[in-house]
């Protein structure tokens, strides 16, 4: 079989971009409709083998089920699978990986891909395949090259670690943001220290897109260094770069009803329309709930201002291609904290498929939803409920462009986070039991979401993509804007600015000018900050993850990954892929012989704790004196003095 | 003469608001903002600018005033060549603390002769109309110091600023001829200064 044959080494990572729309007839030729293939010296026999059977088996069921196949499991590895118009990408893994991983990392590389380059289809009319290939491979190599495997877990952030660094510099990194922000034309920015975030006011999922480019620079530094600005504000080691991106209509929105009060800007911004929280930039140690939700508030409230200041029409050029706007049907992944943007590409709807007939059959659905809802959520059963009745008014609202009843997403937005994340891992539930057990690996078993639950994912997230009614009603198509990096050494501020920002030379300025001494300052600074030998790892072992922010904590990277490690490892994927499938779920231990790990969850964070050296007393049986249930106490103690506060 | 690297460190030191960052910023971006947030550690921004018909890059330090930022200051102050004693005009007690200001820097940027180190004062904020601090009283301080160079400037109208900047430079530049007189250039240097870091790189 194909598995067996490309995938001798199932370690071994393959993605793929295949357009089923080039091979129609039954002369034409499986190679011509692989735009991309990863390992790129797999033999094109091989490779047209195994796109021509994924691809076939995707249709077929896809077609049976009427819904798109997320996740095709192999008996030794597994494959992530998007849909999207004729296009097909897939991305295995090993089946130690969660799912709700795998699809994550495989979003987050057709987002970056788009984020850089525009809707697929068009890209793939403007550049060569070969160039094309570059870049994918690059996006490829970032989202898997360089973490750890604990973050590979949660696909987060790579942050700076912070304990070595005065708070000060991570307020000063946030006042840089905050200063340029108030310059006209410029969104959002996020300054990175050695490939990694310092500060961003940026949504997680947008900062990972920004700092792929960030990684690319980085390797090339010696090169960069020598380059110099004018004279006048330019220091030796300081340059700055301009690289065309892509938004996505809700990501625009968001970054551009920031938090912060930009009364003081010059030109170009829409008056807020409600009045705002004036408060520091976003910092890695903020709460963005507050955030989402008056950024929530704003799209809801005044979606037409973001219209009228929209740069470029929505009827650009590009909005005949979204780049990703699969028809309702399409599945979703759960995309943990990257609750604003990343669902977008895959959940907005696609109105080129979506006929009056589905919108109708829609709702039906959503009523029946309702039912089943309220039977699993057991854990809030009025906010589901409310949730739903969001949602559905939502899609009402789609119909009709009113959207007076959407006033109590703000509440809901991080418990329909999880709630998502939940629900679309019960879409593969049995998965994580049945593959521990070992007896659905058997065969090749193609896994699609029900409509139903689909169309539940989908609504779940709705109220988080933050799409306004205008936008449902119309093609999302990506916008142009631009990323602007400024590199001081190892130090990068990167913004996103209006189009207009290129032609505009007292803009550009205006940036430099706010910006450039504070960032020199900060460089120096961190340089000189001592790296410091990391204390001696406690005798227990962490990882706790940030869903809001998508960051990890932990005191497992920097050592080699022992036996016991390895072990935290793979209990810490097991239950974060069952936290993911039951929303219900907050505590969990689990053991083996020798350890055991304790995990506890909130709607904000999951915490991981293995306590090292005390053998544990397992009687097998219910037993109070099991060392076993004193681990929530001692998850407790110990990490406090880590900032992590567990009720 | 020309080929001799040019980068000069020069450092702001003063008060918290006396306007460092502003002469910084008035004198590299010719640019006022009269809403600055505190300095938090330290900033920089280089010039380039001729002097006597020597060209030098002027890198300028600006320091956060206030106490709570000394830890994160004082490592910057080593390899400066100048140091900028600021105070306010309008503020008597900013000029009174200028001796302490003095001594921090000597203290952490280890200057081996203090006595002949370059030191300029500026009283800032000369549009300011009422005044606290004479400018008899600031010259007479300056003279008893040690005869540094007094500059009252204003960086809200761009007064002086330039001037005092320039002075600065031709003070380093000055004492730098000085020193090559006095040491021949046959001889290697074991007590050489920290600034020979700086010029290499």
């Amino acid at each position: 079989m194909a598995e067996s044959a490309v995938l001798a080494d199932s370690r071994r990572c393959c993605f793929f971009l295949y357009d089923s729309s080039k091979v129609q007839e039954e002369g034409d030729l499986t190679r011509d409709g692989i735009y991309y293939f990863y390992p790129e010296d797999t033999p094109i026999d091989q490779q047209e083998l195994l796109c021509g059977q994924l691809a076939g088996v995707c249709r077929c069921v896809s077609e049976l089920s009427s819904s798109p196949v997320r996740l095709l499991r192999l008996r030794k590895s597994k494959y992530a699978v998007r849909m999207k118009d004729n296009f097909l990408w897939a991305l295995s893994c090993s089946v130690e990986i969660p799912d709700v991983s795998i699809c994550d990392v495989l979003d987050q590389l057709i987002a970056l891909f788009c984020f850089y380059n525009g809707p697929v289809r068009q890209s793939y009319q403007l550049y060569s395949q070969e160039e094309l290939a570059l870049r994918w491979a690059r996006y490829l190599h970032h989202l898997q090259g360089g973490s750890t495997e604990l973050h590979s877990i949660f696909s987060c952030l790579r942050t700076i670690d912070s304990t070595n660094i005065d708070p000060l510099l991570l307020l000063k990194a946030a006042l840089i943001l905050q200063a340029c922000q108030r310059c006209p034309l410029v969104l959002a920015g996020c300054i990175l220290y050695r490939g990694r975030v310092m500060s961003t006011q940026m949504p997680p999922a947008l900062t990972v897109k920004v700092m792929v480019y960030e990684t690319q620079t980085y390797s090339q530094d010696n090169r960069v260094s020598v380059n110099g600005l004018s004279s006048s504000v330019g220091s030796a080691a300081s340059v700055t770069v301009t690289t065309q991106v892509y938004l996505t209509p809700s990501e625009l929105n968001m970054i551009r009803s920031p938090p912060v009060e930009r009364a003081c800007r010059s030109h170009c911004n829409p008056p807020p329309c409600q009045p705002r929280k004036s408060r520091l930039s976003r910092t890695l140690s903020d709460t963005p709930t507050s955030d989402t939700d008056s950024s929530s508030l704003d799209a809801l409230q005044c979606p037409p201002v973001s219209y009228q200041t929209m740069p470029s029409s929505p009827r650009s050029s590009l909005s005949d291609e979204p780049y990703f706007s699969p028809s309702p049907s399409r599945g979703n992944t759960p995309l943990h904290s990257n609750l604003l943007n990343q669902s977008e590409y895959f959940n907005s709807e696609s109105h080129d498929h979506q006929t009056a007939l589905k919108e109708q059959s829609l709702t039906e659905s959503l009523n029946r939803k309702q039912d089943t809802d309220t039977n699993s959520e057991s854990e809030s059963k009025s906010e589901g409920l409310n949730s739903d009745q969001d949602v559905q008014s939502e899609e009402i609202k789609a119909l009709t462009n009113g959207f007076q009843e959407l006033n109590s997403h703000e509440n809901h937005a991080s418990d329909n986070d999880e709630q998502i994340q939940s629900t679309a891992d019960k879409l593969e539930s049995d998965s994580h039991v049945t593959s521990k057990n070992g007896k659905l690996r058997g065969e090749m078993e193609a896994r699609t979401m029900s409509k139903q639950a689909d169309r539940r994912h989908q609504d779940k997230y709705k109220p988080t993509s933050r799409l306004s009614p205008n936008e449902t009603t119309e093609d999302p198509s990506l916008l142009p804007s631009i990323l602007y990096q400024h590199r001081v050494r190892g130090l990068v501020l990167a913004l996103l600015v209006e189009p207009e920002f290129n032609t505009d030379p007292a803009a550009r300025e205006e940036v430099q000018h706010s910006s450039l001494a504070s960032l020199n300052g900060l460089e120096a600074h961190l340089r000189n900050t001592s790296q410091g030998t990391p204390g001696p790892p406690g005798p227990y072992t962490f990882a706790h993850y940030d869903c809001i922010q998508n960051t990890l904590t932990t005191n497992v990277c920097g050592r080699s990954v022992g036996p016991q490690d390895r072990a935290f490892l793979r209990a810490t994927a097991l239950l974060h892929s069952h936290f993911s499938h039951l929303d219900t779920l907050q505590e969990a231990i689990v053991r083996n012989s020798g350890s055991a790990v304790y995990a506890t969850r909130s709607t904000a964070q999951e915490t991981y704790f293995l306590q090292q050296g005390t053998p544990v007393r397992n009687s097998g049986s219910p037993d109070p004196q099991d060392s076993a249930f004193s681990l929530p106490r001692k998850a407790r103690q110990r990490l406090l003095k880590h900032g992590v506060n567990l009720p | 003469m020309s080929s001799k690297s040019s980068l000069l460190k020069v450092i702001l030191l003063g008060d918290g608001g006396v306007g460092k960052s502003s002469l910084m910023n008035r004198y590299v971006t010719n640019k006022f903002d009269a809403h600055l947030f505190h300095t938090i550690g330290v900033e920089f921004l280089n010039k380039d600018l001729e002097v006597d018909g020597r060209t030098v890059t002027l890198q300028i330090w600006d320091t956060a005033g206030q106490e709570r930022f000394r830890s994160l200051r004082t490592p910057f102050y080593r390899g400066s060549d100048c140091c900028l004693l600021t105070f306010s005009v309008d503020d008597s007690q900013s000029f009174h603390n200028l001796v302490n200001w003095k001594k921090e820097f000597i203290y952490y940027a280890d200057v081996k002769e203090p006595e002949s180190f370059p030191f300029v004062v500026l009283g800032n904020k000369l549009d300011v109309s009422e005044r606290q601090v004479s400018s008899e009283e600031a010259q007479e301080w300056c003279m008893e110091s040690g005869g540094y160079p007094y500059f009252e400037t204003s960086a809200k109208d761009a007064t002086n600023v330039a001037v005092a900047f320039e002075e600065a430079v031709r003070r380093v530049l000055s004492l730098e001829d000085r020193h090559e007189h006095l040491i021949p250039t046959d001889t290697v240097n074991l007590h050489r200064k920290p600034r020979s870091a700086t010029q290499c790189c």
